[in-house]
């Protein structure tokens, strides 16, 4: 939605400096102190409050099956064993399921890129017949709850035959109107000189799109990237719908699967919800900078 | 069209621009020759998203609208049945109770996460670059795991025997509870990983909104001797009223849709008490092969929170006056 509309995306460590007061007199004496221990405090708590269920799925990996439910409780296993991490990954399903769910989220990644930006760059800069007409087309679905269509869109995929194929799971959500909205946002930032400057040495709308949009674009990408993948590697409702071959599942659906059929092996299963995050987290702190700093709210003030 | 609208002023025109109908010479006609190209190259860069819309998101929309007045399964033809399926809906304790549950539910979520953004938001932009780093990226890495890997994570951490959260409250001498399996602590109990899911993006939106005010006002209100509260309840809070309506209402339509946590972690037990809304639609889906039924539950639900979407949309649009 409106949202995340970056114009510049900032670095991460630029929000919050602009406004910042100037400090100092504030840091002295003995109620400075106190302040500056509550926030110490409070900020530990926080960041201990959001990592600590993924710290202990982590550890809980390193438990032999008994002790992540043992009693009395312990954060930390008697013995670290690697047993669980190397069993998963020796586990023929878990690899496969890994490798299709990242071949499908790198093939959607792709699609939604090219289709949103594609549709994005017409309604940024180009002029034509019934234009305003298109926008409202495109712009209402973003206000459609997947419940609402969750039904039909079954039905849809199963009369074009395409259940239990790589193709459902990346064409149905390839096109997005967020998306879209976000990367039009980005392109009507972009100074017209530049296009113009194209257009008198005789380059066409596509020439423009090509060589000075698509290269301009990184920024935005990133965070549609990151966003498109996420939602395919996180997806579980729908490969759970319309997927039923062992050899197509998808990673949340395995580990769900493993949680129902092997649900002695909790160490096995830590471990291995621990692998499928890995993946995504690299991800995201690879690009954070741009993630966070796309989380702007031009749009909403 | 333009033509004759275009024929009118054409005393400055040459003779054979005149004849033409057209003021003069050129460009006009390169003008329309640009708008049919740029037309043609339009509609060839729109048609992927706008066929891709149509197939899996409008067409699904109207399908929907349709069945939800038939009576119709995978078998068998449909057959009108009027507002049957919607009488049948609203006449269905089980469902108006899971709405009713949704709502309960938004309001478990949804203060928490406002309360623990705002209170992010208010510590982050008094400290210095590196520990803001930190703490956003921290506060945003549960964003970025799966509702089926949370589910996994706090249904183990609310195990009766051997989890976390029995041994933490036993230190304090609370008996042991089964968490989920309680009818009065389930909801609760998944309230907790939709907070923490959710906890990542609602805080960076209210750092970016609480950063966009400007310095002049607080400059001010020291010179004035104001305190911490009354910066907090005088300046920020009035000046961030758009920001707040908005996670308010988006936490609140992705509260009541929540859907995979219950699936996996209760699959709406102990005695439906974690039944929301959308689990509750799924599951009639799954089991009923006549889904004019579900469709209709999922179109009264898209009803419900759509006004609202459009509320918010409408608000925030008008009132883009309050910023200094």
């Amino acid at each position: 939605m409106a949202v995340d509309t970056p114009v510049t995306a900032p670095a991460i460590s630029e929000i919050g400096r602009t406004t910042r007061r100037p400090r100092g007199r504030r840091d002295t004496g003995a109620k400075g102190v106190a302040v500056l221990t509550g926030k110490i405090a409070a900020g530990a708590l926080l960041v201990l409050l959001a990592l600590f269920p993924l710290a202990w799925m982590v550890i809980a990996g390193f438990k032999s099956r008994t002790e992540v439910v043992a009693t009395p409780f312990q954060f930390f296993p008697e013995v670290w064993r690697v047993e669980n991490y190397q069993q998963i990954l020796a586990d023929p399903e878990f690899v496969r399921s890994m490798s299709v769910t990242f071949g499908g989220a790198i093939l959607f990644t792709l699609l939604s890129l090219t289709v949103n930006s594609l549709g994005a760059y017409a309604f940024a800069r180009l002029e034509f017949a019934f234009k305003n007409v298109l926008w409202v087309y495109v712009i209402t679905t973003m206000f459609i709850p997947g419940m609402a269509i969750l039904l039909t869109s079954f039905v849809v995929v199963t009369r074009l035959r395409m259940l239990d194929t790589i193709a459902v799971l990346v064409i149905p959500g390839a096109a997005s109107a967020a998306h879209l909205f976000f990367m039009r946002q980005y392109y009507l930032n972009v100074p017209m000189a530049l296009e113009e400057a194209a257009t008198l040495d005789g380059a066409s709308k596509w020439g423009i799109y090509r060589h000075i949009f698509l290269p301009m674009s990184k920024p935005v990408f990133v965070v549609v990237g990151m966003t498109s993948f996420l939602a395919f590697w996180n997806s579980y409702v729908w490969p759970i719908m319309t997927i039923t071959s062992r050899d197509l599942y998808q990673i949340q659906q395995f580990l769900a699967t493993f949680r129902s059929e092997r649900a002695a092996e909790l160490g096995m299963l830590m471990a291995g919800s621990t692998l499928a995050a890995l993946p995504v987290m690299i991800l995201f702190l690879v690009f954070q900078r741009h993630i966070i700093g796309g989380i702007k709210i031009a749009g909403l003030k | 069209m333009t033509q004759t609208v275009q024929a009118e002023p054409t005393t400055l025109g040459t003779a054979a621009a005149r004849r033409r109908g057209r003021p003069s010479g050129k460009q006009p006609r390169a003008r329309t020759g640009m708008n049919a190209r740029s037309n043609k190259m339009a509609y060839l860069m729109l048609a992927p998203v706008v066929i891709l819309l149509t197939i899996f998101v409008v067409w699904p929309v109207v399908y929907a609208v349709y069945l939800s007045f038939y009576n119709w399964s995978f078998y068998t033809d449909p057959i009108p049945v009027g507002w049957r399926n919607y009488m049948n809906v609203l006449g269905d304790r089980t469902f108006i109770e899971s709405v009713g549950r949704g709502l309960l539910f938004a309001v478990m979520v949804v203060p928490v996460q406002l309360v623990i953004a705002f209170l992010f938001a208010s510590l982050v932009r008094t400290v210095s670059g590196r520990v803001a780093t930190l703490l956003k990226v921290s506060i945003y890495i549960p964003t970025i795991v799966s509702g089926v890997i949370a589910s996994i994570i706090f249904v183990l951490i609310y195990n009766y025997q051997g989890g976390i959260l029995n041994a933490f409250v036993g230190l304090f001498g609370v008996e042991k509870q089964a968490w989920l399996g309680n009818v009065a602590t389930a909801l609760p109990a998944l309230a907790v990983p939709a907070i923490w899911l959710g906890l990542g993006i609602c805080s960076l939106i209210m750092l970016a909104g609480m950063v966009d005010i400007p310095a002049t006002y607080y400059e001010a209100a020291d010179l004035d001797g104001a305190n911490w509260f009354q910066k907090t309840f005088f300046v920020t809070i009035p000046l961030m009223k758009n920001i707040f309506l908005f996670l308010l209402i988006t936490g609140f339509t992705a509260a009541v849709q929540q859907f995979e946590l219950p699936l996996v972690m209760t699959d709406g037990g102990p005695l439906e008490r974690t039944l929301l809304p959308n689990l509750y639609i799924f599951q009639h889906f799954r089991n009923d092969t006549y889904v004019g039924y579900s469709i209709a539950a999922a179109i009264l639900l898209m009803v419900v929170l759509g006004s609202i979407s459009a509320v918010i949309f409408r608000v925030l649009n008008s009132e883009k006056a309050v910023d200094g």
